[in-house]
């Protein structure tokens, strides 16, 4: 599955200085509502799984099986783009390698994710090395959250990806800079990613790559339907 | 016969196991004066609810058959179907929601959505079945309707809407805010048929208007017209019922009702929503197919003059002879008529007709689209279709799942013996999922279906019911078999022993096939192999599915291809083509590299979140793979996908991880390859049996 790799949005984080988003750390997706963050996301898990690597996605707002149909459709796009057969058996293997944790009803807090992230290692031996989280809130949530998720991810040794709704605030942000709400904890992401919707296209901008300065002209340009990287 | 089959309504209540809804079809049918007092599922008593009527539910506090009942609610003649809880009687479920139009989907205001609603709610969705919810239990310690709602909402996506809100809950718990009236409604009298009108109480003004706003809102999203009117601040009570009755009938909508059954409160208002918000048999698109014409899909009219399309959907013995349930879909039926039964072209003559209810009957003389009615004395099959003779439509059938569980049983007397032939085929009529044969080689049968708890349901029924004692086996996995490559065969049946000899030649090959049923491709050019001989090849391969040569299970995925021969014009016969193909079929399967599959169960444990952790070991140590954990803040549910032959004493296990807080429901997910270590462990133990032999 090496094509992948082209078609990937995270292609863009190889067009900056080509380094990963690393164990312990943490990275954003930020685009409007309705943009397509969940999906975007998606890509990002088999970004990982395809690799091989054991993966959790955490659900704060949708049920299990949405998000099961959500991966569904993502790789029979995924397949199609690829000119693939033999699907049934890559994907055995992927849901192998994935769990789905839905905290429903507001019912999440870190102390539930450190629980059952033991669970899944003590109990069943499944140790992740990548956590997609989303539907976090970010407009309730304090600085002291992403610290503590923070240092889950180095606990665990897991790079967390997470999804954010940009606030419109009425000005036109200047290009490059971080939107709120990422803005007031720019600090505690390592890697910032924005999807942007223009007249020219659906584009996946780099905002922040770790300590790199200058990244703002990094940029891929999506698939407005599959949200696959076409150039 | 009612006349207008806008006032028919075809329903059924589906729910969880223990949910209340064998109370809830009790006092609806009170109310509805079918029965003149009511009684407890579990009936201290000694009655129990009149629509459990086999011994065995009544004893045990669960619906196991699907009786359908007659019921008149305002002027609507109300078809019920009541509906087991429990997944290993799945079929008796996909039977209710093929025949019917619509359904009450009943929840309890403390457990909420649970494993077994969201199988229900999935099986529904298949059969497109509109629905109105019923949050029954709210009496009870814990309830909390706003919860619930939630979970329709979040867990099955449904877009519900609360129709009523709850005067007072648990032991407060006294009545309904109507939101489309805007009046509390209390129910008094003996067994609360007695309905009283207040206003609404005062704390619970502005609740029941925030409440009211989002019903409307809601509501809106189906009528333009209602729209309007909340502009013009002229809202109707009928222009909210039609706008919620589109929205219900699109399946866009979930209308929310609260009660409690057992303490006979709000039980006539889900009646009354059953004639306002749930669709006609006249507003349901149901089609046919027209076996004169290929198979060609045919919409059917639901017009009671057209010609007679029924469909056979549940068979029952009675004492008084067979009964068969009837759903009339085109056309009608009177006493007398005569009837063709499209598999099998027989004829039949209508003697009686009858409506039940529950295990009481009342004769009829005529029934037309839309209704469900009972025959007796017709020799059928459950997904039987009827017509008057003159069209030969079949309607399509039921999905009946593959049983994955088989047993051993054997009489422990003769007068069981006789007995027990009685049982089984009368079983195997009434449930296509429960599947009887003799093993040939050692001479016992063997009865499979759906579970433990299935196949443990008919073997008490045999002893109660027929008086037939048996002893059991062991429950075992119903493993099947396939090949995984293509394997060319090419093999001559050739015999001259004195009289007439027997030559037969077949080559091509054989290789596993996507759509898991077995295929035979005829590619044989210039009539090396005479086309008459043909069907005799087919059938010789098909002759070797039923027991693989790896374990002796049936074998499955198999496209077989012939595309060579030779014949002999004294020697060849159909018996010499059939020996060939059974010579090919042990030539190539081996090559094909023939691998064990077992059936691999979708499991969803419900236990609350400290146990989370033990749950998925649990299930991983079965050999489990864990799908999902969905959590809402008191539950977890665990999703799981577990090898069937891993199931086996599970409910034990969890019981004691989980202090018996937790359960868990089970339905067939797919077959899988077994892993090597387990195939050799199958294979040792089938040649051991085989030289036991």
């Amino acid at each position: 599955m090496g094509e992948f790799s082209n078609m990937s949005p995270l292609k863009v984080l190889e067009r900056s200085a080509g380094r990963e988003l690393g164990k312990g750390n943490l990275g954003v997706l930020i685009a409007g509502a309705g943009l397509g963050k969940t999906s975007c996301l998606i890509h990002v898990a088999f970004d990982r799984l395809l690799r091989g690597e054991k993966l959790v996605h955490v659900s704060l707002r949708d049920s299990p099986d949405k998000i099961a149909s959500y991966y569904e459709i993502t790789f029979n796009d995924l397949m199609k783009a690829q000119r693939k057969e033999h699907e049934e058996e890559v994907w055995n293997l992927l849901e192998r390698n994935r769990i789905i944790l839905a905290y429903l009803k507001e019912s999440f807090d870190l102390e539930r994710l450190r629980v059952n992230l033991e669970n899944l290692i003590k109990g069943i031996d499944f140790r992740p090395a990548t956590l997609i989280v989303d539907g976090i809130d970010f407009t309730d949530a304090r600085r002291e959250f992403f610290e503590g998720l923070k240092e889950l991810a180095g606990a665990f040794e897991v790079e967390v990806w997470l999804s954010a709704l940009s606030r419109e605030d009425g000005t036109e942000a200047e290009q490059g800079a971080i939107p709120p709400p990422c803005c007031e904890f720019v600090d505690l992401f390592s890697v910032i990613l924005q999807l942007i919707s223009s007249h020219d296209g659906v584009f996946l901008r780099l905002l922040r790559d770790h300590e790199r300065q200058s990244v703002t002209d990094t940029e891929v340009r999506l698939d407005p339907n599959t949200f696959l990287a076409i150039e | 016969m009612l006349d207008d089959i806008g006032r028919i309504r075809n329903i059924g209540i589906s729910a969880h196991i223990d949910s209340g809804k064998t109370t809830l079809t009790e006092r609806i049918l009170y109310y509805t004066k079918r029965i003149f007092t009511v009684h407890e599922v579990r009936g201290k008593d000694g009655v129990g609810a009149t629509m459990d009527f086999m011994a065995l539910e009544k004893e045990r506090g669960i619906t196991i058959s699907s009786a359908a009942t007659y019921c008149e609610w305002r002027g609507h003649a109300i078809n019920i179907i009541d509906t087991p809880g429990h997944v290993d009687f799945t079929i008796e479920v996909e039977r209710a929601l093929r025949v019917l139009d619509s359904s009450i989907l009943v929840l309890c205001a403390v457990g909420g959505v649970q494993s077994q609603t969201i199988s229900v709610d999935r099986q529904m969705n298949r059969y497109k079945v509109p629905r109105v919810a019923f949050i029954n239990k709210c009496d009870r310690t814990g309830a909390n309707p706003y919860r619930v709602v939630e979970q329709l909402r979040i867990r099955l996506n449904h877009k519900p809407v609360l129709m009523q809100i709850p005067i007072g809950l648990e032991d407060t718990f006294s009545g309904v805010v109507d939101l489309v009236s805007m009046k509390a409604i209390y129910f008094e009298g003996p067994f609360g048929g007695e309905l009283n009108e207040e206003g609404i109480p005062a704390h619970l003004l502005e609740e029941a208007a925030k409440r009211r706003e989002q019903m409307l809102d809601a509501a809106s999203m189906f009528s333009d017209e209602l729209m309007e009117a909340i502009f013009d601040n002229a809202v109707t009570e009928e222009l909210i019922r039609q706008a919620v009755r589109r929205g219900t009938i699109s399946r866009q909508l979930t209308p929310v009702f609260l009660g409690s059954a057992y303490k006979n409160i709000g039980v006539q208002p889900v009646l009354d929503a059953v004639t306002h918000y749930l669709p006609s048999p006249a507003e349901v698109k149901n089609s046919a197919l027209d076996m004169d014409n290929g198979g060609k899909e045919v919409t059917l009219s639901s017009n009671p003059d057209d010609p007679l399309v029924a469909l056979a959907f549940k068979l029952e013995v009675t004492p008084y002879g067979q009964l068969t349930y009837l759903r009339i879909y085109q056309g009608s039926i009177k006493k007398g008529d005569d009837l063709v039964n499209t598999r099998t072209k027989k004829g039949i003559k209508v003697g009686r007709l009858v409506r039940m209810n529950a295990d009481e009957m009342e004769d009829t003389t005529e029934a037309g689209a839309g209704d469900i009615v009972a025959l007796f004395g017709v020799e059928c099959f459950s997904g039987d279709t009827f017509t008057d003779g003159t069209l030969n439509y079949a309607l399509s059938s039921i999905f009946v799942p593959e049983p994955v569980i088989s047993l051993s049983i054997s009489p422990k007397d003769n007068r069981s013996k006789a007995n027990l032939a009685k049982a089984l085929n009368r079983f195997v009529r009434e449930d296509p999922t429960f599947h009887s044969r003799v093993d040939h080689e050692s001479g016992q049968t063997i009865i499979s279906g759906m579970g433990e708890l299935h196949l443990e349901i008919y073997v008490e029924r045999m002893r109660r019911e027929f008086m037939a004692e048996v002893e059991t086996g062991i429950p075992e996995v119903s493993y099947r078999e396939a090949i995984s490559q293509r394997a060319e065969f090419d093999y001559i049946h050739k015999k001259q022993t004195g009289g007439a000899g027997q030559y037969g030649r077949v080559a091509g090959f054989i290789e596993p096939s996507d759509e898991g049923a077995y295929e035979f491709r005829n590619e044989v050019r210039g009539g090396v192999i005479p086309t008459e001989f043909i069907p005799a090849v087919d059938k010789g391969f098909q002759s070797c599915l039923n027991k693989g040569l790896l374990i002796g299970f049936p074998v499955i995925g198999l496209r077989v291809t012939v595309n060579d021969g030779a014949y002999h014009v004294v020697d060849s016969s159909d018996r010499a083509f059939l020996q060939a193909a059974i010579g090919a079929f042990k030539q190539a399967y081996k090559k094909a590299r023939p691998i064990i599959l077992e059936p691999i169960m979708r499991i969803s444990v419900e236990c609350p979140s400290e146990f989370q952790g033990n749950v998925m070991s649990s299930l991983n140590q079965r050999r489990g793979l864990i799908v999902s954990s969905a959590e809402d803040g008191i539950f977890t549910t665990v999703e799981a996908e577990v090898p069937l032959a891993e199931m086996f004493g599970y409910a034990t296990t969890l019981r004691s991880l989980t202090q018996g807080k937790a359960e868990f429901s089970m339905e067939f997910s797919r077959y899988a390859k077994v892993p090597n270590s387990l195939e050799e462990d199958l294979k040792i133990r089938y040649k051991d049996k085989e030289k036991g032999r």
